[in-house]
C-alpha cells in the first residue's frame, strides 16, 4: 500500500464548495424562521429556552457544540502523528469533559434554579464583587470568541483546500450564513440545527470511513498490515511521548473548556432541571464514538506513507485530504464536506448563543438594570453577531491570532480550580478566587513559557487551587449556598402585555 | 462491511428523525401550555455509567491495535450515537 492511490479530484468546483456552504445555511434560515415563530417571543426565550430544552434536544446540542470543526479533523490528526495512542488520548479526555460537568451543573442547577450565567453566579456567590465577576465575563468572552475564530479558520482552510475557494471568501460565506441563520431564534435555534448537525455528522461519518476503507485496496486487513509495518508502537495505545507529548495537557485543557466556557453553563440553565445530570452523561457518553470513528483516517494515511509535506504542511488536513484524493464518489466527498461545515456552524450558532446570554445578563441587565424589554431583545439579538463579526476581522486581517488563544487558554486554565472550588466549597472567597486567578496568570505563565506546556498548566491549575484554599483556610466564613435560591430571574419573561 | 453501514446508517438516521419530531412536537406543545417547569434536580447515579463509557472506548481503540475487524467498530458505533439520540427523545418524559 502506497501513495499511489490517492490522485486529485477534478470535479470539485468553488460553485460546488458555495452550495454546500450556501445550502445548509439556508436549510438552518429556514428552520430558523420556523423556530422564532414558534418558540421565541422575548429575551427569556431567546437566551434560555424558556428552560424547556428536553432531554433529547439536551444530549444533541451538547455533543453538537461539543464536536468542532477542528476535532472531526484533530482525531484524524493526532492518530496519524501519534498512531493509536494520539486517538487514546484525544479521546478519552473529550467525553470525560463533558461528563466532568455533571456535579456542578446539578449543584448550581439546584441552588441558583433561575441562572443564566457562570457570571452571574459569581457575582452572587462573591458580594457583586466587580473584580471577580470581570474576570469571569472576560473568560468567557474570550473564550467564545477563540471558539468562533477557530472553526471559521478550520473551516475556511478545508473548504479552501477541497473546493479551491479563496479562503477569505470562503471565511466570509461560512460566518455570514451561521450569523444569518442565528439571530432569529437564539438558544431554540442553536439547540435545533445543531441536533440535526448531530445527524450530519454521525450517520455520514460512519459511511464515509467505511467507504474509505472499502476505496483501498486489500481493506481495513491491509490498512492494519500497513501500519505495524510503519511501526509496531502505532498500534499500541501505550506510547509515554503521546502522553507527556500533549494528552495530559490536552485532558486539563479540555477540562477547563467545558467548565470555564458559558455556552456550555447556558445550557445547564436551559435544559428542563429533571434531565441536566443525565444529559450531560449521554452526551459524553455518545460523544466518544464521533471521534474514534473518524480517527480510523489517521491510520489510512500512516498505511499509505504519508507525511505532512504530502498534504500541505499541516496534519490537520489529513483527513479532508484522504476523503479527497482516495477516489470517493463525489456525493461522498461533499458529504465529508457537509459534516466537517455542520461541526463549525453547530459550535459557531451555540457560541454566539452564549454570547448574547452574556451581553443580556452580565452586561446590559447589570450595568443597565432599568433597561426595558422592547430595547433589551434588540440588543440581545443583535449581540448574537458581535462575536462572528469580531472573529471574522481577526480572520481576515491574517494577524497570528497565537496571543488571543495563549490569553484564553491562560484565563480558562487559571480559573479553572476556583471556579469548581466556588461552586463546591463554602469556604471559598473573594480574596481566594481572585489572588487564586492571578496568581496563577501571573506565576504560572512565565512556567508555562520556560519549562513548557506541561509542567506549566500543572503549576497554573496548581497555583490557582491552593491560593483559593489557603485564603478560604484562613477565614472562618462560610458561603451560605441557599442565599443563591433567592437569586431572581432577571430576564423573567415579561407577563402578556406587561411591554 | 461497508452495504451495512449503508443500511444501519438508514436505520440510525430514521429513528433519529422520528425522535427529533417527537421532541420539536413536545416543545411546542410544552411552550404553548406555558405551565412553569418544575425545579427539582433529581438524585441521579452516574459515576458507574461513565466509567463504563470511558472503559469501553478506551477499550474499542485499544483493540483497533489488535485486529483488524475493529477498526469498523468506530462507524458501527458511531450510527449507535445518532440512534441513541433517537432514542433519548423517546425516553423523555413530556411535561404533565
Amino acid at each position: 500500500m502506497d501513495k499511489s492511490i490517492f490522485a486529485s479530484m477534478p470535479s470539485l468546483t468553488p460553485s460546488l464548495g458555495f452550495a454546500s456552504m450556501i445550502g445548509l445555511g439556508l436549510f438552518s434560515l429556514a428552520l430558523s424562521y420556523a423556530v422564532k415563530t414558534l418558540l421565541v417571543r422575548n429575551t427569556h426565550d431567546f437566551i434560555i429556552a424558556d428552560r424547556r430544552v428536553g432531554f433529547g434536544f439536551g444530549v444533541a446540542s451538547v455533543i453538537s457544540v461539543w464536536t468542532w470543526a477542528m476535532a472531526v479533523m484533530m482525531s484524524s490528526a493526532m492518530t496519524f502523528q501519534w498512531g493509536l495512542s494520539g486517538l487514546f488520548w484525544f479521546v478519552v479526555p473529550n467525553g470525560l469533559a463533558v461528563m466532568a460537568m455533571i456535579p456542578f451543573a446539578r449543584v448550581l442547577r439546584r441552588n441558583m434554579p433561575e441562572g443564566y450565567t457562570i457570571s452571574e453566579f459569581i457575582q452572587y456567590r462573591f458580594e457583586r464583587s466587580r473584580v471577580a465577576t470581570g474576570i469571569v465575563t472576560l473568560t468567557m468572552i474570550f473564550g467564545i470568541i477563540l471558539e468562533i475564530l477557530i472553526n471559521l479558520k478550520g473551516t475556511s482552510v478545508v473548504v479552501s483546500t477541497v473546493f479551491g475557494i479563496d479562503w477569505k471568501v470562503a471565511t466570509i460565506v461560512g460566518i455570514v450564513c451561521v450569523l444569518a441563520y442565528s439571530y432569529f431564534g437564539g438558544l431554540w435555534t442553536s439547540v435545533l440545527t445543531g441536533t440535526l448537525n448531530t445527524l450530519m455528522i454521525t450517520v455520514p461519518a460512519a459511511i464515509i470511513v467505511a467507504a474509505v476503507f472499502a476505496a483501498v485496496p486489500g481493506g481495513s486487513e491491509a490498512v492494519f498490515n500497513a501500519v505495524g509495518d510503519a511501526g509496531a508502537q502505532n498500534l499500541s495505545v501505550l506510547r509515554p511521548d503521546a502522553a507527556a507529548g500533549f494528552g495530559i495537557t490536552l485532558a486539563f485543557g479540555l477540562l477547563a473548556a467545558t467548565v470555564s466556557d458559558q455556552t456550555f453553563w447556558q445550557k445547564v440553565w436551559a435544559i428542563k432541571s429533571r434531565d441536566v445530570g443525565r444529559t450531560f452523561l449521554w452526551a459524553g457518553a455518545l460523544f466518544y464514538p464521533i471521534p474514534i470513528c473518524l480517527g480510523m483516517l489517521g491510520l489510512v494515511g500512516i498505511a499509505a506513507g504519508l507525511t505532512p509535506a504530502d498534504i500541505g504542511g499541516d496534519i490537520a488536513a489529513i483527513g479532508p485530504y484522504i476523503v479527497a484524493h482516495i477516489g470517493l464518489p463525489l456525493t461522498l466527498v461533499l458529504l465529508y464536506v457537509l459534516v466537517i461545515l455542520a461541526a463549525c456552524y453547530s459550535t459557531i450558532d451555540g457560541a454566539s448563543s452564549a454570547l448574547s446570554s452574556i451581553v443580556a445578563v452580565d452586561i446590559v441587565k447589570r450595568y443597565f438594570p432599568a433597561t426595558p424589554e422592547r430595547l433589551l431583545f434588540p440588543i440581545t439579538k443583535f449581540s448574537v453577531l458581535l462575536g462572528g463579526v469580531i472573529a471574522t476581522i481577526i480572520v481576515l486581517s491574517g494577524v497570528d491570532f497565537t496571543t488571543l488563544v495563549l490569553t484564553t487558554y491562560a484565563l480558562k486554565t487559571s480559573i479553572l480550580l476556583p471556579l469548581i472550588l466556588a461552586i463546591l466549597w463554602p469556604k471559598t472567597n473573594t480574596v481566594g478566587f481572585v489572588g487564586g486567578v492571578v496568581a496563577s496568570i501571573a506565576i504560572g505563565m512565565p512556567i508555562y513559557e520556560m519549562v513548557g506546556e506541561l509542567a506549566g498548566t500543572l503549576s497554573i491549575v496548581a497555583i490557582g487551587g491552593l491560593a483559593v484554599v489557603g485564603c478560604g483556610l484562613m477565614d472562618s466564613k462560610e458561603f451560605d449556598v441557599t442565599q443563591l435560591r433567592r437569586v431572581s430571574d432577571e430576564i423573567a419573561s415579561p407577563a402578556p402585555g406587561a411591554e | 462491511m461497508y452495504t451495512l453501514i449503508l443500511v444501519l446508517g438508514i436505520c440510525a438516521a430514521a429513528l433519529f428523525l422520528a425522535g427529533f419530531a417527537r421532541g420539536l412536537r413536545n416543545a411546542v406543545i410544552e411552550y404553548r401550555r406555558g405551565k412553569p417547569e418544575p425545579t427539582e434536580v433529581p438524585d441521579y447515579n452516574y459515576v458507574g455509567m461513565a466509567a463504563i463509557s470511558v472503559v469501553i472506548s478506551a477499550t474499542v481503540i485499544a483493540l483497533v491495535g489488535v485486529a483488524p475487524m475493529w477498526i469498523y467498530a468506530g462507524p458501527l458505533m458511531v450510527l449507535g450515537t445518532a440512534a441513541g439520540i433517537g432514542v433519548a427523545f423517546f425516553v423523555e418524559r413530556p411535561s404533565a
